[in-house]
């Protein structure tokens, strides 16, 4: 039933509780528009495409040709890996591209929303919780194509990989942390979205995707720094070998992403009404 | 110099507020950059939870300056003001899009914005999915949008087509669509934002009597509206806005006066029966204006009240700058508190009684003679337009007079010219059987 909504200048930092108490209730309230509004995008992205769902799994397998060719060639010279090279590459692609879609996800839905967001006032949380949904729906179909690439390069499967899902979540979480932080600033200016396309792809060279976790050096200090190695080679290794190489950076790495997405939810519930009214409608 | 007319409103206490509008203002950037830029620091302001500046920073200026009132539980109230005066900005400060830079708002229930129809609809998907996309956005869960959506099909009229992907409707099929699934979502609040011209007569009609029934219910409307009629017939109360200023508040009648005021400048108007319109230059003009509106009797003289039943030429006076040919007077006649855009009650075209007329230059006098006023008591507006076949030469949108009552018309809802007799009875003369 109607309750009161008091809008003022002040910042709602300064009333925590009431803030907090309507983080909450959006939240619930926006289970069902979630869900609407994902089963729309993904009915929509499907239906104009001929190849369809086949789209999840093109990009994995010809990145793992390409770099199978290269690396058979002598082009580029990649150390051994767990797994056969082109099950490991199109395995950490699909991870990887889980990972790009999550941080990209953000950014992408509010500014699509934002004819909506212009002239209705509903829980945005709805269109961040949509996308994270796609992502996860895209993975699933990826899931098809790994399993049968385990099948046919007969990887042995370790039972950690029932704790796989649970590393996968902390990756894809971590991309929606990093989305979410940039989606209002995303909205204002389009550098955002170009910056972000430029630093993933040269992000997918410092995480170990196409070869394995470097030991030493500066390429390997990088590569252990960057927070998607732990998340991603854990996902891996859960699936695959059963042993976890770095458990304390996959700890760290999650607690950064927990605690950052909760304060980036706060920021972004502050910030959105400040893009919109800059925003035409 | 600013004037604030503000009428207490004697209303009963008892309906409570539903949206409270204390000290508003808001301040907007006109320069891209610059508002992006001031964006940006504004957010940083938040996040640290300091407290933005109340002063203007370069090339900022106030889209809405103290603005204050009230809207009770049932009512209606209109917002009136010339394009730019801040009218959809208070919109959205209402629904909680943006955040006013001084003062305070509070709502009390649901807020639904008709502000812009189908929001959330995918052209690719089709009807039926994007109701439920459209409805879900606008705050209502699966089994609320399932229990109205036969009835939004039905008012939108659109049975066969609602399978069908939203990119093959027409404009007006897709804004028909919108506006169903809008005004079925029954808010405590639904603020309209000038969208009723959607559709043909008879679904405008349709959207009225909605909007009817829902004030029935007790939603509170905001209604956004150029047209005068529109907001008289269905408005409590109105406040009219120029360049973000409170111009006037209070009952729709004296607000909607200013407001006509300002838009004829200065228009002199002794009685509502009688209109003196400033003169045009003879650059201004286009080819003939109206210079009077007025009623007089057969013999001439001016009448400052109207009956029906009495024999009354209403008279529009004109100046001609030019010889026109074919000049034809179209008038409109609408009852106020009838159904908004579609209650007329007359409508003449001197087209269809063969009045066309040749206007030599210089002021010249159109009559329209009717032996009996057939309207019954009550105000009316009329809208006046002398044209030439396409081409309008002057037009006058609401000119205001009432018709008085003497009590036999209570139970009419117009005038019949009539005489009674009494008729004796016959004798048949029968010539076979006559003595």
């Amino acid at each position: 039933m109607p309750f009161e909504v008091v809008y003022t200048p002040e910042s709602l930092l300064r009333h925590p509780i009431q803030l907090f108490k309507q983080m909450g209730r959006d939240l619930l309230a926006s289970r069902e528009l979630a869900w609407r509004l994902m089963v729309r995008d993904i009915s929509a992205q499907y239906r104009q495409s001929f190849l369809g769902i086949l789209w999840a799994f093109l990009p994995p397998i010809v990145m793992a040709a390409g770099f199978s060719l290269a690396n058979d060639a002598g082009a580029i010279a990649i150390g051994a890996t767990d797994l056969p090279y082109p099950a490991y590459v199109m395995f950490s692609t699909a991870l990887w591209q889980t990972f790009t879609e999550a941080l990209n996800g953000p950014v992408q839905a509010v500014t699509t929303a934002k004819p909506m967001l212009a002239k209705v006032n509903f829980p945005r949380e709805a269109i961040i919780l949509a996308k994270l949904g796609e992502v996860f729906f895209n993975f699933a179909i990826k899931l098809i194509l790994i399993v049968g690439l385990f099948i046919w390069f007969r990887v042995a499967v370790s039972w950690t990989v029932i704790l796989a899902p649970v590393a996968l979540i902390h990756l894809i979480l971590f991309g929606t942390f990093i989305g979410v932080l940039l989606a209002p600033l995303g909205m204002l200016y389009q550098d955002v979205s170009k910056a972000l396309t430029m630093v993933t792809g040269f992000w997918l060279f410092l995480t170990p995707v196409v070869f394995p976790v470097p030991s030493a050096g500066t390429f390997g200090l990088l590569v252990r720094l960057n927070p998607v190695t732990p998340l991603l080679v854990t996902t891996r290794e859960l699936a695959t070998t059963g042993v976890i190489s770095d458990p304390a950076g996959f700890w760290i790495a999650s607690i950064i992403t927990i605690v950052g997405l909760l304060l980036t939810w706060v920021a972004f519930r502050l910030a959105m009404p400040f893009v919109i009214e800059r925003v035409s409608s | 110099m600013v004037l604030v007319d503000q009428e207490i409103l004697s209303q009963p206490d008892e309906t409570e507020v539903v949206i409270s509008v204390e000290n508003v203002s808001k301040k907007f950037c006109r320069d891209l950059r610059r508002s992006l830029l001031y964006g940006v620091r504004d957010i940083a302001t938040e996040l640290s939870g300091g407290k933005r500046k109340e002063t203007l920073r370069t090339k900022e200026f106030w889209a809405l300056k103290d603005i204050n009132f009230e809207l009770r539980r049932g009512q209606a109230l209109g917002l009136v003001g010339a394009n730019g005066a801040g009218k959809s900005t208070l919109l959205r400060i209402i629904s909680g899009l943006i955040k006013p830079d001084i003062g305070t708002v509070k709502i009390k229930g649901r807020v639904a914005p008709l502000i812009a129809l189908g929001a959330g609809f995918n052209p690719l998907l089709t009807g039926r999915e994007n109701i439920y996309a459209n409805m879900s956005i606008l705050g209502l869960s699966t089994q609320e949008i399932e229990a109205r959506f036969q009835e939004v099909i039905d008012f939108a009229e659109i049975w066969d087509a609602i399978d069908a992907p939203v990119q093959n409707y027409s404009s007006g099929m897709a804004a028909r669509l919108g506006f169903a699934c809008a005004i079925h979502t029954e808010p405590e609040i639904l603020l309209i934002d000038e969208v009723l011209a959607v559709g043909d007569i008879k679904f405008k009609a349709k959207c009225y009597r909605k909007l009817h029934q829902l004030r029935q219910q007790g939603t509170s409307f905001v209604l956004v509206n150029h047209n005068p009629q529109a907001i008289l017939s269905v408005c409590d109360s109105a406040i009219y806005l120029v360049k973000g200023k409170l111009i006037a508040a209070g009952a729709t009648e004296t607000v909607i006066e200013k407001y006509e005021e300002d838009l004829f400048l200065d228009s002199k108007k002794a009685t509502s029966q009688i209109m003196h319109l400033p003169e045009k230059s003879a650059s201004e003009s286009f080819g003939l204006d109206i210079t009077h509106l007025l009623f007089k009797d057969t013999k001439g003289e001016i009448i400052k009240s109207l009956r029906s039943g009495e024999s009354v030429n209403f008279c529009v006076g004109c100046k001609a700058h030019q010889k026109c040919d074919n000049v034809t007077l179209h008038l409109k006649i609408t009852e106020l508190g009838g159904e908004g855009g579609t209650g007329s009650v007359l409508f003449f075209n001197s087209e269809h009684d063969g009045g066309f007329f040749e206007v030599l230059p210089g002021k010249h006098e159109i009559h329209l003679q009717m032996p009996y006023l057939g309207l019954a008591p009550g105000t009316y507006t009329m809208s006046i337009k002398l044209k030439q076949d396409i081409y309008t030469f002057d037009v006058f949108e609401s000119f205001r007079f009432t018709v008085g009552s003497d009590g036999k018309m209570s139970q009419c809802k117009f005038y019949q010219p009539r005489a009674w007799q009494l008729a004796s009875p016959v004798e048949f003369i029968d010539r076979n059987n006559s003595r």
